[in-house]
């Protein structure tokens, strides 16, 4: 069932957290709210599953106006950061809890339990308290006890940030199974840009309470609208330069070199300042635009090793390079940029 | 500096001497006071031995010795020296003394009458009856009344009056004579036959679970949980005037319900126009009594339960909260289903400890209706107090009183082991398996 929000705002006393939000999330689609903390993405999350009362704007699940709806009411599935399972009940009471609440029978409860739990991959823990669950454990229990009233969305909120890199991996790509396979809508609130890339159809980017752009996750990867958002996508991240255009080509001021633009851009911008945005995989040593520096740091990350490279005016330019070059922290280098592929950013941040 | 490791019992030493002094001597002694009859007739100090009217009762009524008690009883007059000194000191006829020494010293009369024919037979007889009466005062002998330290020394003086007394007698005195307490058995064996205690026992335990359900732990929790799902400013305003009894104190408090219930007071000044002739509501009837009792006491009572249930509430996460709103539960399956089983341990506690205190608390009873009307509302714990501390005719059954706490402290144990079963005490405590 699709969600909308239709001009959006949510107030906490005087302050205005988000102001006239718009974004619609379709049929069956995975959606991420991907923001730093306190960019509001958690706060829309708990406005759509009712917790937070809406202070302007309209929340629409389908065509169904549910603004004024209690939380009891919406038919939303929510699995918190903390999982927030009942202690006191065991794994199968915790799943067929909202059942309950309902007042379904119990053998209909015990039917669906089944069912749930052998879809989330943990039928023989019914029996468990949560206390006894594994991180990853738990995470299913919620996933399970979100999903078994087949509610109209699901919502995920952080729902990896309490799990181990191994767990998360898995995790990751558990409930985009789940998700595909109940063919559920869902919002899934996140920090991390790789779980959302990895996770969801579309990514939403949030800043300040504003959605900054919503798109694919390549599309938004390889044009983000502005300096912000190619700057939260891609590890390691991009790096910026800021110089002027001049003749065609961004002149960058520490050693000179011309990095050509396209005609557009330096017809518009010419002697203009902007920023431009180099991702560490388009700065390689053997093609594009030379540009000199010293390697100031090496990270090997196993099948990749980062290079940072710092200008002579202290700018630094990241390169990930698949085999492990002979270079070392210190040695001058003379690596080239892959003109085709910088972002140029005007003064305002936003992509030219 | 060597003896650094000490420091804490040095330290701890002065509390140590509190806790002995007024905690574990008071058991203790409690404890041995409980077996014996000790009493403001006893004394708490060792006794004498004394033949008086109060111990001649029991040698008749226990012994059957009516005759020994009658001779015991009995007075003889004797003119000896120290009669004659002692009227002569009195005041007495110097003349009429030195004769009575030189005709009758050594005579014993029965009857005091008869002493003073003797002296009006005088020569220097004294003129008015009144000088009569002052010296044959002072010849009265008798075993009555006289305190002795030992009974060697009681039997001696008896045997000096020409009382001869057989094994069984001898002892049946001894026992009958001796005013200091003995240690007994007698105050449980007294208990159990007298039907005040059933009463009081029933009482007791109506008081304390009423108050215990419907205040202390029920009314406690309905503030807090009311207060709980208010905005933070009312409900902490709500809760600082649920604290207000706690903080008053407790003469004033109850003096307060006093002026509401008493005949000229609030509740007879606005039920009057009504039709209700004045009277003392509080103490108009059993009922009555103790509804003010329950209320006097839970009002004061349900501020501990909802301070400790409120920040037991708070500690819950808030996640929890919002899990089960999405997961469809209405406010009242969120008090069933999410906050009542996450309060149990506080529950436990409340229960106990308020179980215990009301139990051995009086003093709001005390000042309300002193256990009336009629002892309708008088419970162990005050009964033990005017028992041991406070009888109206002033005689203290210190023994007895001792007697009836142990027993308040017995069923307390064993109510706090019973609840602790119920509560399945060892699964809360087992080691938090969440974090």
């Amino acid at each position: 069932m699709r969600i909308l929000l239709d001009k959006f705002t949510k107030n906490f006393g005087d302050l205005t957290v988000i102001d006239e939000m718009d974004l619609e999330v379709h049929d069956g689609e995975m959606v991420a709210l991907l923001g730093g903390s306190g960019c509001g993405k958690s706060t829309t999350l708990f406005a759509i599953c009712g917790i937070h009362k809406v202070n302007g704007g309209r929340i629409l699940f389908g065509d169904r106006d549910v603004t004024n709806i209690t939380s009891q009411e919406r038919n939303v599935g929510v699995v918190f950061q903390s999982f927030a399972l009942y202690p006191h009940m065991d794994v199968a009471h915790n799943i067929g809890f909202p059942l309950k609440l309902r007042k379904e029978t119990s053998t209909e409860i015990q039917r669906k339990v089944d069912e749930i739990a052998e879809m989330v991959h943990i039928g023989p823990l019914l029996k468990r308290r949560p206390g006894e669950l594994s991180g990853g454990q738990q995470q299913r229990v919620a996933l399970a006890r979100a999903l078994i009233r087949r509610p109209d969305v699901l919502l995920l909120d952080e729902p990896l940030a309490n799990l181990d890199a191994t767990l998360r991996l898995e995790m990751r790509s558990e409930i985009r199974r789940i998700q595909r396979e109940t063919g559920i809508t869902a919002v899934l609130v996140t920090h991390d840009q790789v779980e959302a890339m990895s996770m969801c159809d579309r990514i939403a980017i949030m800043d300040a309470g504003k959605i900054l752009q919503i798109t694919e996750p390549s599309d938004m990867y390889n044009n983000p609208v502005s300096d912000y958002v190619a700057g939260f996508l891609g590890s390691p991240p991009i790096s910026f330069l800021t110089g002027i255009i001049q003749n065609g080509s961004f002149i960058e001021p520490a050693t000179g070199a011309k990095i050509p633009v396209r005609k557009a851009i330096a017809g518009s911008h010419a002697g203009r300042e902007v920023r431009v945005g180099i991702r560490p995989e388009y700065y390689q040593p053997d093609k594009g635009v030379m540009i000199k520096g010293t390697v100031s740091m090496i990270e090997a990350q196993g099948r990749e090793t980062l290079y940072v490279v710092t200008l002579p005016d202290g700018n630094i330019l990241r390169s990930i390079q698949g085999s492990h070059s002979p270079v070392k922290i210190g040695d001058a280098v003379n690596w080239g940029i892959d003109a085709e592929h910088m972002l140029v950013f005007d003064k305002d941040g936003l992509l030219i | 500096m060597g003896n650094s490791k000490h420091l804490g019992l040095y330290l701890l030493a002065p509390a140590g001497i509190f806790v002995i002094l007024f905690f574990l001597a008071p058991v203790i002694l409690t404890g041995i006071f409980g077996f014996t009859n000790m009493s403001t007739a006893t004394g708490i100090t060792g006794g004498s031995y004394m033949v008086s009217e109060s111990s001649m009762r029991p040698l008749r009524s226990h012994f059957g010795e009516e005759a020994l008690a009658d001779q015991l009883m009995q007075r003889v007059y004797t003119i000896d020296e120290a009669g004659l000194q002692a009227a002569a000191e009195a005041g007495g006829d110097a003349a009429a003394i030195r004769e009575l020494e030189a005709r009758f010293l050594g005579q014993s009369f029965d009857r005091r009458r008869d002493v003073e024919v003797a002296i009006k037979s005088l020569n220097a007889r004294p003129s008015s009856t009144r000088a009569i009466k002052l010296i044959s005062a002072e010849f009265e002998r008798s075993v009555v009344n006289t305190r002795f330290d030992t009974p060697e020394e009681m039997l001696a003086a008896i045997a000096g009056f020409g009382i001869v007394l057989n094994n069984a007698q001898t002892e049946a005195l001894v026992d009958v004579a001796y005013t200091g307490w003995t240690f007994t058995t007698q105050n449980f064996k007294t208990m159990l036959e007298l039907p005040d205690t059933k009463k009081t026992l029933i009482n007791t335990l109506f008081y304390v679970f009423a108050t215990l359900i419907l205040f202390n732990t029920g009314f406690a929790l309905v503030l807090s949980i009311s207060t709980h799902y208010m905005p933070s400013r009312p409900a902490g305003f709500f809760r600082s005037i649920w604290l207000l009894p706690r903080v008053t104190p407790p003469v004033l408090y109850v003096l307060m319900w006093k002026w509401l219930a008493w005949d000229t007071g609030f509740l007879s000044v606005i039920l009057e126009p009504l039709g209700f002739a004045p009277r003392n509501w509080m103490l108009d009837t059993p009922a009555n009594a103790w509804t003010f009792i329950i209320l006097i006491n839970g009002i004061v009572g349900a501020s501990m339960g909802m301070l400790i249930f409120s920040s037991a509430i708070k500690a819950i996460p808030p996640a929890l909260f919002h899990a089960s709103e999405v997961d469809g539960a209405t406010r009242r399956q969120q008090i069933w289903h999410i906050i009542l089983p996450q309060l149990r341990w506080p529950i436990l506690f409340i229960t106990i400890y308020q179980t215990l205190s009301l139990l051995t608390s009086f003093e709001y009873i005390l000042l309300a209706t002193d256990g009336g009307p009629g002892g309708a509302t008088e419970v162990w714990a005050l009964s033990t107090y005017l028992k041991a501390l406070s009888n109206y005719g002033g005689a203290l059954q210190y023994g007895y009183g001792a007697a009836l706490s142990l027993v308040l402290v017995v069923i307390g144990i064993s109510v706090s082991l019973i609840y602790l079963k119920l509560f399945d005490f060892k699964n809360l405590t087992a080691p938090p398996k969440i974090e």
